[in-house]
């Protein structure tokens, strides 16, 4: 039985998406939020087990709430009778997904996330919202258009929604492998070998006293003991590394990103130009010029009339 | 500098980037208006953003985190792309409803 418990908070899961994307009063829709919110709650909690599994249990107790947030707003925007709201319950749904980077040390990306999506991006949406909803109704600002309150065979989607959900829950607990070990930990160290300025500067701020720089044994600066990482000097003192010596989470995504992937982020940027051509080229209006009109726009002045040229 | 990640913890952030994926899909399948169809694929990107960071965080790798950089390059270039699109269409039509745009199959 056990084993059929994840398949069914996910058909339950299902089944709330199916109900409230039919249109319903809002206290129903918002009663089925809270149903699906429920069963999100349940498949999450066979799936971790324990909350204390995240190390501290206040670790675990904001993942919970960050995650049902987000779950709850994804829901709610996917069924939302109104393109603006749905925009606004995505900004929801950004916001809780940088939660859950920070609780993963992510914390650059958490920040770039809700600078980029929820400032930059949703903001583009909601410019081309607004200017397609004055269109197209001036008189009847606040009638629903019957397009975004029928939806489009809802039985097939959440079918194949439901397959995808299975297979997903299926495969993460089916077992991650615990790849976990105390080499990969200290391996972790090995990189300030190659930012000797940054390593040397931060271990002056540790140790003020200690010789720069330390003995090289087997290639290596860093030897890794029983206690942890530590570094040896000419002189013979030995100084046990902590986590004030290591770049912080912003210096190595950087390190990462220009050393992993340098040509990448290159074509990152191609890629971003050819989208601003893209959209300039796609939504311009072509506008027929007369001679005159491109002698205005030239020269600045009308020149025809005064019988200047011919 | 990252310590060690309990693999059940992993487990949840991966479910909880699963369902907001499946909640995207779902989405795009079943709204007929072209704006939101696109929001959906944006909330694809945040399941795949999750993913990305969890296993980053798990394996003790920051290549997770650079991922995410490029996942937001694409999204940006994608709602630059398909916004200019939809104003082009709505400019045929005056409607965002996708099921108008059918004769373009032809």
């Amino acid at each position: 039985m056990d084993m059929f418990l994840p398949y069914i908070a996910c058909l339950t899961l299902a089944l709330t998406i199916y109900a409230a994307l039919r249109p319903s009063p809002p206290t129903v829709q918002v009663g089925m939020i809270a149903v699906g919110v429920a069963a999100t709650g349940w498949l999450l909690g066979i799936v971790i087990g324990s909350l204390t599994s995240f190390g501290e249990l206040t670790h675990g107790i904001f993942f919970i709430i960050f995650a049902l947030c987000a779950i709850a707003a994804a829901i709610r925007m996917v069924t939302h009778e109104r393109p603006i709201y749905c925009a606004l319950h995505f900004v929801l749904v950004v916001i809780a997904t940088a939660g859950l980077l920070l609780m993963l040390e992510a914390e650059f990306m958490a920040f770039a996330l809700i600078i980029v999506y929820a400032g930059a991006i949703l903001i583009t949406y909601m410019f081309v919202l607004m200017l397609a909803n004055q269109a197209e109704n001036p008189e009847e600002p606040y009638r629903k258009t019957n397009y975004d309150r029928v939806p489009r065979e809802p039985a097939a989607a959440v079918t194949v929604g439901f397959l995808l959900l299975c297979l997903i829950s299926g495969t993460v607990i089916g077992g991650t492998p615990d790849t976990h070990n105390e080499a990969n930990t200290y391996s972790q160290w090995f990189v300030l070998e190659k930012l000797p300025a940054q390593f040397e500067t931060n271990v002056q701020k540790l140790a003020p006293s200690f010789a720069w720089p330390p003995i090289i044994e087997n290639e290596k600066m860093i030897q890794s003991g029983m206690d942890g990482a530590f570094i040896v000097s000419q002189d013979g003192e030995v100084l046990l590394l902590d986590a004030s010596v290591f770049p912080t989470n912003t210096q190595m995504v950087g390190w990462s990103l220009v050393n992993d992937f340098p040509v990448t982020i290159e074509l990152a940027g191609v890629i971003l130009l050819m989208a601003m051509f893209g959209a300039a080229v796609l939504a311009r209006r072509a506008i027929e010029l007369t001679e005159r009109d491109k002698r205005i726009a030239i020269l600045g002045e009308d020149t025809e009339e005064t019988g200047g040229d011919a | 500098m990252m310590t060690s990640f309990a693999p059940s913890a992993l487990a949840g952030y991966l479910i909880v980037s699963g369902l907001l994926l499946t909640i995207g899909i779902i989405g795009f399948l079943v709204r007929r208006n072209l704006i939101v169809m696109f929001l959906c694929t944006e909330l694809m990107f945040q399941g795949a953003a999750i993913a990305f960071v969890a296993v980053g965080r798990y394996l003790l790798d920051y290549s997770g985190q650079v991922m995410v950089i490029f996942i937001l390059t694409v999204a940006a270039a994608e709602a630059a792309l398909a916004l200019a699109l939809v104003v082009l269409l709505h400019r045929q039509k005056d409607t965002l409803d996708s099921d108008a745009y059918g004769e373009l199959q032809e």
